[in-house]
């Protein structure tokens, strides 16, 4: 058996209106938890549609446990767990319907579909509100659900796509506790989020995603080593003319200058520094600051550092091109 | 793959259960127009019928045994009620004209004594009395009724003048060479009901109501595909390892036996409150069965075309009202002019009535309605592949 559970090679998905993947090689361990993070339109949610069969790849290869689902589509994808991003289920009937049908569609039957589907309520705490319609359940206990769903055929790889979205603080410890035991037993998971604080408690590696390409892949803390810097976050009142850009640049403490108009990041190695000599910038003092805050070396440093974007800023312009697309 | 296609089933029916406004929309909303339009309509229908005679005010001005002749000749007559007094008073021609203005009566006869020795010159002189007879009618009453009625009348009075004008030569015949022979003409309707039964409103109904019914399936069925693609599931479903075609399928099957139990619930409903006879249920099963196939590849070609819940309700609604009404499920297409006729052919609903119309009025078997049958089959296929070539089962 090859030793990845999942190996991507040279993977591109093209749509008529866009490239989503541009060329992605990555490799998931078996057993480890692996995280893919980006902001929306990075290519992660694409990326996951190809590993899990819905839609097929424009060039590449796609190996789970050593095998193509072009070669076994349907033992490929009994291997497989998804959990996506929005609720996947049916709300107008009860959790247990809902475990059983999906269940049923992965050829679960009798005895066995009702051990396993005890097994994930047990695992959701869902157990005693097995026979409620889900509609009346708590955001949490839905969002609880739609990860036991994908457990109840028991997969070797779970993939979960951004399952944390809308989740208040104690839901997601619960989901975050549950993925860690899941993985203790041997699961393999594919962890896609925007959260760097998920990614840097959960996950053994991860991948940073970015317009369709992995930018860099390695454990959370040799990224953090190699890429992060800390990173000065400015917005001044007013938008910041060439001359002042390469006065901030030339500053002895900052090592690269990153932004656009009123909004500027200053990678450096000491933090403190930097806004002192910052502020003793003449023009600094003409033009005023609005805010400003430092940032300790962490992923979304990291992330600035290799895209020159912040991940909600990505996620924003991603947002805004895809509703100039639309319109 | 079977096993898949029936948790498939199951779970949709269990959602189709408790998703009551697709309940309403599938039996309630048919039921109540069977039940309302049969009984607001029977009469339109049925008028005319020993059951249901059409009443016609009799107004004599002067007596003689002419008008009782004439009077006596049109008591014979089916269908039609003659009525000499109202509220216990006897009509005279200005009341009658009252009665129908008023809108009481629809139809009045007023006759006149010397209705028989009248000359045939005198129809064209307009310094005379007017006419003998005179037929009011009040301007909203059924044209063809009307003419109906009018001939019937005429022909009561033409044969008792001529009687009368040729008295001189008829003397010494017997009675009964002088009796109208109703042996004379018979009317058969064909098929392998009785003869002479006419088909009443509920025949018209129970299964233009029906197919008007079966057809908004194609709301429920791509409403739900639309909004299973919207809410994840369809993409959770697509992930399990089952076919694509065991996904359509195990889509499709729930929503075609929902048609199925609508059809037989709305039969069941004619039969049991309007006595409609079924005839060969062979045949109506082998409608039906064809029927559903067509709603159901409407259903799906409609979400395989419609990217919105605006979309998707607007064609499902479009297609279920203006094909029902150009497929003769409102207005009789035979009413219809020519070319809204032929374009009703091009509706499944236009064969599925005639199907059921050769069951239940003609009497006709299951080989009998293969013709439309095999039309409904082929509207189906050719929604079911058009459908299919344009059916996106990959995210955006």
């Amino acid at each position: 058996m090859d030793s990845a559970a999942i190996r991507l090679e040279d993977l591109v998905k093209t749509y008529p209106a866009a490239r989503a993947v541009r060329g992605i090689d990555l490799e998931v361990r078996q057993g480890e938890f692996f995280g893919l993070l980006g902001p929306n339109g990075a290519g992660k949610t694409t990326t996951i549609a190809m590993l899990t069969g819905l839609t097929n790849p424009s060039s590449g290869r796609i190996l789970i446990e050593g095998v193509s689902p072009g070669s076994d589509p349907m033992g490929v994808k009994s291997r497989l767990g998804f959990v996506p991003q929005e609720f996947a289920f049916y709300p107008t009937l009860s959790a247990l319907d809902n475990l059983r049908f999906f269940g049923r569609l992965y050829g679960l039957r009798g005895a066995q579909l009702a051990q396993r589907v005890q097994a994930v309520l047990e695992i959701a705490d869902l157990a005693e509100r097995a026979r409620q319609i889900v509609a009346t359940f708590s955001n949490g206990m839905m969002r609880r659900l739609n990860v036991a769903i994908g457990l109840v055929h028991e997969p070797r790889i779970l993939i979960l796509d951004e399952p944390t979205a809308g989740v208040d603080a104690q839901s997601r410890n619960a989901l975050y506790e549950t993925l860690e035991l899941l993985n203790r037993e041997g699961v393999t998971v594919l962890y896609t989020t925007h959260h760097m604080e998920e990614a840097q408690r959960l996950c053994r590696r991860v991948a940073i995603m970015d317009r369709g390409r992995v930018l860099t892949v390695d454990t959370p803390t040799a990224l953090v080593r190699a890429y992060g810097e800390g990173l000065v976050r400015v917005e001044f009142r007013a938008g910041v003319g060439k001359a002042l850009q390469d006065r901030m640049a030339e500053l002895e403490t900052v090592q690269g200058l990153d932004g656009c108009d009123r909004h500027w990041y200053l990678k450096t190695r000491e933090p403190e520094g930097a806004v002192r000599a910052l502020m003793a910038l003449e023009e600094i003092r003409e033009l005023g600051i609005s805010s400003l805050n430092i940032m300790e070396p962490n992923l979304e440093s990291v992330f600035i550092h290799l895209t020159g974007r912040r991940l909600r800023d990505a996620a924003r312009e991603e947002r805004t091109a895809l509703e100039e697309g639309n319109t | 793959m079977i096993h898949q296609i029936l948790a498939l089933t199951v779970k949709e029916l269990k959602v189709l259960w408790r998703d009551r406004e697709a309940l309403v929309l599938l039996f309630a909303m048919p039921l109540f127009f069977i039940l309302v339009m049969s009984w607001a309509l029977q009469g339109v229908y049925e008028a005319g019928t020993r059951d249901r005679p059409v009443e016609i005010l009799v107004a004599k001005a002067g007596d003689g045994k002419e008008v009782a002749d004439v009077l006596e000749d049109l008591s014979g007559m089916e269908g039609l009620a003659w009525v000499g007094s109202v509220d216990g008073v006897p009509l005279t021609p200005e009341r009658a004209e009252a009665l129908i203005r008023g809108g009481r009566y629809d139809l009045a006869l007023c006759l006149r004594a010397g209705l028989l020795g009248r000359s045939p010159a005198a129809s064209g002189d307009a310094s005379g009395p007017g006419p003998p007879a005179v037929l009011l009618a009040d301007p909203a009453v059924n044209r063809r009724l009307l003419h109906s009625i009018q001939g019937s009348i005429q022909g009561v009075i033409q044969r008792r003048v001529l009687m009368a004008r040729l008295a001189p030569l008829l003397q010494g015949l017997p009675d009964e060479a002088l009796t109208p022979d109703p042996g004379l003409l018979e009317t058969r309707m064909l098929g392998g009901f009785a003869t002479g039964r006419r088909p009443t409103a509920t025949e018209q109904h129970v299964p233009a109501y029906t197919i008007f019914g079966v057809f908004f399936i194609v709301l429920t069925l791509a409403s739900g595909l639309l909004r299973e693609k919207q809410e994840g599931t369809f993409r959770r479903i697509l992930s399990a390892p089952l076919s694509r075609t065991a996904l359509l399928t195990g889509k499709l099957v729930p929503y075609y036996l929902v048609n199925l139990v609508q059809i037989g619930l709305m039969f069941a409903v004619g039969w049991a409150v309007f006595h409609v006879r079924l005839g060969s249920i062979a045949a109506l099963a082998v409608v039906s069965l064809a029927l559903a196939a067509s709603a159901n590849g409407m259903g799906l070609l409609v979400a395989a075309l419609g990217r919105t819940e605006a979309q998707v309700n607007g064609f499902s609604v479009l297609l279920a009202v203006t094909l029902s009404a150009l497929g003769g499920m409102m207005v009789p297409s035979f009413v219809m002019p020519p070319g809204l006729q032929l374009l009703s052919r091009f509706t499944p609903h236009a064969w599925a009535l005639d199907g059921y119309h050769d069951v239940m009025i003609r009497g006709l078997g299951v080989r009998d309605v293969l013709p439309e049958a095999g039309v409904l089959l082929g509207f189906a296929a050719v929604f079911f592949a058009f459908a299919l070539w344009r059916f996106r089962f990959e995210p955006r």
